[in-house]
């Protein structure tokens, strides 16, 4: 018994080093030796916030890439970080605990793509079961990464839970807001178009509307 | 009742919008959507007497047999139990359970297969790097469709979003016209894949 538990012990204490190699291993040869124990350092940091570190990780390595200067790297990394730290504030303002680091993840890059905390707070809230807060904070992010004004982008996305729609027409939302743009619409025109047939849908009689809330 | 054209009440579910019925039926798409809109739905006030005349006969109802009555009141309970009996109730109580079970998330699915092209007929190659390839430009390179000036490639990716580029001639970072983008934190800009 006392052997089970030491192993046991010791696997929960290897396991960050683990990771701490394995993004060691990542950043290697991708940027310069002091800009990946910059990065190293920002991830362990972030990690202990309970922030995905992945996202970091990745920018260093685009950011090697594409050949930025080293300084701009870790600004960029540390921007990352703090959109991290951001989409988890607003997260929690919301009342998503425990947080989960792939909505995490999504709210920042949301907030990358131009959407305000409070809009985060908003579709956080509006996410549901079926629809998770991650999904729901991507296709926002893609929504206004297309254009689309963020009232538009909240509302539509939000009627659209509303009326109990699959989880697979949430993500198929941006595609129909290209398909309305490729016919002549304004993003935000095809955005408002699409949030009232969904209104309407939520509105009709006898609409089987979710019932579960966000955990 | 009116019978809508199929179209149209692909509209009132949302499935579709106006500007995607034809010209004939948007006038009938307008009606149906004004008539959806005119229903009625303000709850229904009864008047204070009759329901207070219910209360009382309901009330008067239920004040039959005392609970302490009812509790020490003698009878005989005979509990026989069949073990053959006990499956199909099992397999009633599972498909009870089953029925009343709240409804789950559909599966995700984890990989979707995407084609991604660029029309570039200067280029002398052309690769795609972004975060599913850990943004390696040798990774991922595009195949010309002959002379036309178009490159393709198809991925199988895993659910999620993705960021990427083009990188044309081994050297120019271009963004997929045809996706959303966003700030890459380096003063360009990345697509973006929401799948």
């Amino acid at each position: 018994m006392t052997v089970r538990l030491v192993v046991a012990l010791l696997a929960i204490a290897a396991t960050p080093l683990e990771a701490q190699q394995d993004d060691a291993a990542r950043l290697a040869g991708r940027v310069s030796p002091e800009v990946a124990a910059l990065v190293r350092q920002l991830a362990t940091d972030a990690a202990a916030r309970g922030l995905p570190v992945d996202p970091l990780i990745q920018k260093a390595i685009e950011g090697g890439a594409k050949g930025v200067s080293p300084d701009r790297v870790v600004i960029a990394v540390r921007g990352v970080a703090a959109q991290l730290d951001a989409a988890a504030g607003d997260l929690r303002e919301a009342g998503l605990t425990p947080l989960d680091t792939e909505a995490i993840a999504a709210g920042a890059f949301a907030l990358n793509a131009g959407l305000a905390g409070r809009d985060v707070v908003t579709l956080a809230r509006a996410s549901r079961a079926a629809y998770g807060a991650a999904v729901t904070l991507r296709v926002a992010g893609t929504l206004t990464a297309l254009g689309v004004p963020a009232a538009e982008t909240v509302a539509l996305v939000s009627e659209t839970i509303r009326a109990g729609r699959k989880p697979g027409d949430l993500l198929a939302l941006p595609g129909r807001v290209q398909a309305e743009v490729a016919r002549g619409a304004t993003p935000a025109q095809a955005a408002a178009g699409l949030a009232r047939a969904a209104a309407a849908h939520a509105n009709a009689p006898g609409q089987n509307r979710p019932k579960h809330p966000h955990p | 009742m009116t019978d809508f054209h199929p179209l149209v009440k692909q509209l009132l579910d949302g499935e579709v919008t106006l500007a995607d019925l034809p010209p004939g039926l948007r006038a009938e798409g307008e009606e149906a959507l004004r008539l959806l809109g005119a229903v009625h739905r303000e709850p229904v006030t009864l008047p204070a007497a009759l329901e207070a005349g219910v209360m009382t006969a309901v009330r008067h109802r239920a004040a039959a047999p005392s609970l302490w009555r009812r509790l020490t009141a003698p009878r005989e309970v005979r509990l026989r139990v069949r073990p053959w009996t006990l499956a199909p109730a099992l397999a009633a109580a599972a498909a009870l359970a089953l029925l009343l079970s709240p409804p789950r998330p559909e599966p995700k699915a984890t990989t979707v297969t995407v084609r991604f092209v660029l029309f570039a007929p200067q280029a002398q190659q052309v690769a795609l790097a972004g975060t599913f390839n850990q943004w390696d430009p040798a990774a991922t390179p595009l195949v010309s469709t002959g002379a036309s000036g178009i490159w393709t490639a198809t991925l199988t990716l895993p659910a999620g979003e993705h960021q990427y580029a083009f990188v044309v001639d081994g050297a120019r970072w271009v963004p997929d016209p045809a996706a959303p983008a966003v700030d890459d934190g380096f003063g360009r800009r990345n697509s973006v894949l929401t799948l």
